[in-house]
C-alpha cells in the first residue's frame, strides 16, 4: 500500500477508536454506574441534565401524540389482517398461487412483517412523545444527557493547583496517567480482516483471499499483547507523581498506595495470561481471536472460545479479579477510600484535571474488557458465522408454507455485513463484561490493604504459575 | 537507512537527549524521575530503528513501568530530605567536569566517523523469514542458544530479594527479643558500673 | 519496521493531542479565585498538623523490589509462551528450573514476613 493510504485508513481507526471508546464507551460507563448506585440507594440516580424545548415546539409535539397512537393501532390492524390471511390461506386454500383480497402469499408475510415493524416504532414513538410532553419539554433521554453535562461542568469548574506543591509534576501526572491508557488500543482487533475486493460481494469461505486487505486494528505488531503491557506499565508514574506533587499527605499515602496496587496487580495480570498464549501459541492478539475462530472441538461450531478450555476458564476467573484491581475498583479502591484517605491521589485535582484521571482509569477498564473479550470470548467471533456467512448446525432447510421461500442452515451474508456483525459482537462483549464488573461493584464491600496485596503476592501469583505449569504438562501430553 | 528510519532515529534520538539532560539537569529527583521516562521512552523508539522489536518493548516494560517505578518509590519514600538544596561544587570542578566530559564524547565521535556497524547476520526461521528482533528470534536464542545465563538470571533475582529484604525488613520477634535483651544487659552492666563509681568515689571522698 | 509502527506513532500523537487538549481547557476555560482557606492542604475539613511529608512505610519499598523482579521473571515467560510448543519439553524444563527458583524467592519473601501489610 501507498503511504497515504496507511496514513488514511490508520488515522481513520484511530478516529474510530476515539469515537467508541473515549466519545461512547466512557460516558456510558459513567452514566450506567451512577445508574445503578441510584438504584442501590434508592435514589433518582442522573436525571437532571436536560434540553428544554420551546413552548410551540412541545405544542407541536403534544399534537403528534394522538396520531401516532392512531396510526399505531391501524398499523396493528393491518398486520392482524395480514396473519389472519395466511391462516385463511393455509386451511383452505387448494391452489398454489391463490390470493387472499388480492395479495399474494408472499406479500401477506412482507405485508405483515412491514405493518409489526411501523405499529411498534409508532407506539414508541407516541410513548417517547407523550412522555416528552408530561416532562414539560424537557429532552432527558433516560439520564444520558447528565454525563455530557458532567463532562460541561469539569472543564469551566476551577483549576485549582496547591500554591505550594509543585506546578510541573502536579500538571504531567493525568497528563502521564492519559497517554497510556489511550495508546494500549493500538493493536486490538476489532474485526476479521476487511477485504477491500469482497466489499459488497461473499467472501469463499476456504482459502487465501487475493486482493487488497485492511487489517481491522490500528497497528499489526509483532510483540502484540506487550505492547499494551508495556505501555500500560508507564500509567503507574501517572498516580504516584500526582500523589507525591499535591503537598498533601492524604495524597502522598493514596499515590503510593495506587502505585504499590498497580504494580502488584500489573504482574499478576500478565501471569494470569501466560496459560493462554501457549495455547493460542503467539503473542498476537488478531491470531489469538483466529485460533479460537479456527480451533472447533464441537462439530458444526465454527470455532471454540478461550473461556471452553479449561485451564483458560480458571484463567479468566484469575485475570478479571486482576484487572479489577489493577483498574483500583471497588472492592479494590483503596487508593482512593474516601472514609480512609479522604480522596487518595486525586484530592487536591480539580475540574478536567480530575477528569483527565477520570478517563484514563474508565479508558483502562475498556482496555482490559477489550483483553478479555479477545483473549477468553473469542474477540469478534461470533457462533456459527464464517467469513462467507452463517452456518448453522446440520444440514437442513425448511420451506416457507405457502411460499417459495428457503430457509437453510447456510446463510451466505455481503463482506461488509459479516464485518459489521462482528464488531457489533466484539463491542457488545466488552459492554457484557464492563456491567459485569459494575454490578460486582455494588454488591462486594471493600477489602482491607493488607487483604489486597495478600489476595496479589499470595494468592493470584503462585496460583497462576501453578496455572503455567498445568497447562504446560497438559499441552504437551494431549499433543503426543 | 531509509528516510523514515533517519526521521525516526533523528526525533528519537533528539528526545533521549533531551530526556538525559532534564535527568542530570534538574534538582528535584522526581523531576529527573519524569525526564528519564522520556528519555527511556525516546531509547524505545531507537531500539525500533534497529529492527529491535521485542527489545524496545521490554525497554518500555522493564524500564519505564518497573524500574522508572522503582526510582519514583524510593523518591516518595526519602520524600523532601532527597531535594539537592544548591548547587555544592564550585566553579572550577563544574568547568573541569565540562572540559573532561566534553573530551571524551568529542574522542569517541572521532573514533566512531567513518565507520559503520557490521552488519548482523540474517536470523532465520524455517520459512525463511527474517526473524531478527521479533518474539521468535528472541525466544530462539534465549531458550535454545543461551540457556544457562538464562537458568543464573533466576539466582540473579534471588540475590537482589535476599538484599531488598536483608535491608528493609523489620526485626521479627526472636531477633526483637535478643536485641531487647543485649539492651537490659547493657544497661545493667552500665548501672553496675555506675555503682562501682559511685563506690569508689565514695572511698576516694572519704 | 517504520511502516508498521507509523499507526502506533500516529496514535501516540491523537493520544498526546487529546491529553494537552483536555489540560488547556482545563487551564483556560475555568476561573482563577485562590483564597487563604483554599491553600490549606485539603483533609476533609479537619486543620493539618505536623510535617507537611509523612514518612511511609519501607514496606512499600520492597513491594516495588519484589515486582521489579516478578516483573522480569514475567518478561522472560511471555515469549517462552508464544514458542512454547516449538520448544517442547526442553522447554518446560528450561522453564521449571527457572521457576522453581523464582518460587524459592517468594518463599523467602514470604518467610522473612516482606509479604506481610498488617502493620
Amino acid at each position: 500500500m501507498e503511504l497515504w493510504q496507511i496514513i488514511l485508513a490508520a488515522l481513520l481507526k484511530i478516529g474510530f477508536i476515539i469515537a467508541v471508546v473515549v466519545g461512547a464507551f466512557a460516558p456510558v460507563l459513567v452514566w450506567a454506574e451512577r445508574r445503578q448506585s441510584a438504584m442501590m440507594q434508592d435514589r433518582v440516580g442522573p436525571h437532571r441534565a436536560a434540553l428544554t424545548l420551546p413552548g410551540w415546539a412541545v405544542d407541536l409535539v403534544d399534537s403528534t401524540v394522538r396520531p401516532l397512537f392512531a396510526g399505531a393501532v391501524l398499523c396493528g390492524l393491518v398486520a392482524a389482517l395480514a396473519g389472519f390471511g395466511i391462516f385463511w390461506e393455509f386451511v383452505f386454500s387448494t391452489e398454489a398461487d391463490s390470493t387472499f383480497m388480492g395479495v399474494s402469499h408472499e406479500g401477506l408475510y412482507i405485508l405483515g412483517a412491514v405493518a409489526t415493524a411501523v405499529a411498534g416504532a409508532l407506539f414508541v414513538g407516541h410513548k417517547v412523545h407523550a412522555g416528552l410532553v408530561d416532562a414539560g419539554g424537557k429532552v432527558r433521554i433516560i439520564g444520558l444527557l447528565h454525563p455530557l453535562a458532567d463532562a460541561l461542568k469539569m472543564i469551566w469548574k476551577e483549576d485549582f493547583v496547591p500554591p505550594k506543591a509543585d506546578k510541573f509534576l502536579h500538571a504531567i501526572a493525568p497528563i502521564i496517567t492519559v497517554i497510556p491508557a489511550v495508546l494500549t488500543f493500538a493493536v486490538i482487533p476489532f474485526s476479521d480482516t476487511l477485504f477491500l475486493d469482497y466489499l459488497t460481494d461473499v467472501v469463499p469461505r476456504d482459502g487465501v483471499i487475493q486482493g487488497a486487505t485492511v487489517p481491522m486494528q490500528v497497528a499489526n505488531l509483532n510483540v502484540g499483547i506487550l505492547f499494551i503491557f508495556a505501555v500500560a506499565g508507564t500509567g503507574v508514574i501517572g498516580a504516584a507523581v500526582g500523589g507525591y506533587a499535591s503537598d498533601n499527605k492524604f495524597s502522598l499515602l493514596g499515590g503510593i498506595r495506587a502505585a504499590s496496587q498497580m504494580v502488584s496487580y500489573e504482574v499478576a495480570l500478565g501471569l494470569t495470561l501466560v496459560p493462554c498464549f501457549m495455547i493460542y501459541d503467539t503473542l498476537r492478539l488478531e491470531e489469538m481471536v483466529m485460533w479460537q475462530h479456527t480451533h472447533s472441538f464441537v462439530p458444526g461450531f465454527a470455532g471454540t472460545w478461550g473461556i471452553f478450555l479449561p485451564p483458560l476458564t480458571i484463567g479468566f476467573i484469575l485475570y478479571l479479579t486482576a484487572a479489577i484491581a489493577e483498574t483500583k475498583r471497588v472492592p479494590f479502591d483503596l487508593p482512593e477510600g474516601e472514609s480512609e484517605l479522604v480522596g487518595g491521589y486525586l484530592t487536591e485535582y480539580s475540574g478536567m484535571k480530575f477528569g483527565m484521571f477520570f478517563t484514563g482509569e474508565f479508558v483502562e477498564v475498556v482496555a482490559l474488557a477489550a483483553i478479555a473479550a479477545i483473549i477468553f470470548f473469542g474477540g469478534w467471533d461470533v457462533p456459527f458465522l464464517f467469513r462467507s456467512g452463517f452456518d448453522l448446525p446440520g444440514e437442513w432447510a425448511f420451506t416457507v408454507p405457502l411460499t417459495d421461500w428457503v430457509i437453510a442452515d447456510q446463510i451466505l451474508l455481503q463482506h461488509w455485513f459479516v464485518v459489521v456483525i462482528q464488531l457489533v459482537a466484539f463491542l457488545g462483549k466488552i459492554i457484557a463484561l464492563i456491567f459485569f464488573q459494575l454490578t460486582l461493584r455494588w454488591s462486594l464491600p471493600r477489602f482491607r490493604y493488607d487483604q489486597v496485596m495478600a489476595l496479589c503476592w499470595k494468592g493470584l501469583l503462585p496460583l497462576s504459575l501453578v496455572l503455567i505449569l498445568i497447562t504446560g504438562i497438559g499441552i504437551l501430553v494431549l499433543n503426543q | 537507512m531509509s528516510t523514515s528510519n533517519f526521521v525516526l532515529f533523528l526525533v528519537s534520538g533528539g528526545l533521549a537527549i533531551v530526556g538525559a539532560i532534564g535527568t542530570v539537569a534538574s534538582r528535584k529527583p522526581l523531576r529527573a524521575a519524569v525526564a528519564l521516562l522520556l528519555h527511556i521512552i525516546a531509547l524505545a523508539a531507537l531500539y525500533l530503528t534497529l529492527h529491535a522489536e521485542l527489545l524496545a518493548a521490554l525497554q518500555l516494560l522493564v524500564y519505564a513501568g518497573a524500574i522508572v517505578v522503582l526510582f519514583v518509590f524510593v523518591i516518595m519514600l526519602i520524600g523532601p530530605a532527597a531535594e539537592v538544596p544548591s548547587n555544592p561544587r564550585g566553579k572550577i570542578t563544574r568547568l573541569l567536569s565540562l572540559v573532561v566530559g566534553g573530551s571524551v564524547m568529542a574522542t569517541v565521535s572521532f573514533a566512531l566517523v567513518g565507520h559503520t556497524a557490521p552488519r548482523l547476520p540474517m536470523l532465520r526461521n524455517e520459512a525463511g523469514e527474517n526473524i531478527f528482533g521479533t518474539v521468535e528470534g528472541m525466544g530462539v536464542a534465549i531458550y535454545q542458544q543461551a540457556l544457562v545465563p538464562f537458568e543464573l538470571v533466576s539466582a540473579a533475582l534471588l540475590v537482589a530479594i535476599i538484599g531488598a529484604i536483608a535491608i528493609a525488613r523489620s526485626r521479627t520477634p526472636q531477633e526483637q527479643a535478643v536485641v531487647v535483651e543485649r539492651q537490659a544487659e547493657r544497661i545493667e552492666l552500665a548501672a553496675a558500673r555506675d555503682a562501682e563509681l559511685a563506690q569508689a568515689t565514695a572511698k576516694v571522698g572519704s | 519496521m517504520f511502516a508498521e509502527y507509523l499507526p502506533v506513532f500516529l496514535l501516540l500523537l491523537v493520544a498526546v493531542g487529546v491529553a494537552i487538549f483536555m489540560f488547556t481547557m482545563a487551564s483556560l476555560a475555568g476561573p482563577k479565585n485562590m483564597t487563604p482557606e483554599k491553600a490549606i492542604p485539603y483533609e476533609a475539613g479537619s486543620n493539618t498538623t505536623g510535617a507537611r511529608h509523612i514518612r511511609l512505610s519501607i514496606k512499600f519499598y520492597l513491594t516495588a523490589i519484589l515486582f521489579v523482579v516478578f516483573d522480569i521473571e514475567a518478561v522472560f515467560l511471555y515469549p517462552w509462551a508464544a514458542m512454547f510448543r516449538r520448544l517442547g519439553w526442553q522447554g518446560l524444563i528450561e522453564m521449571v528450573l527457572f521457576l522453581a527458583v523464582l518460587g524459592v524467592t517468594l518463599v523467602y519473601a514470604w518467610r522473612k514476613g516482606a509479604l506481610e501489610w498488617e502493620k
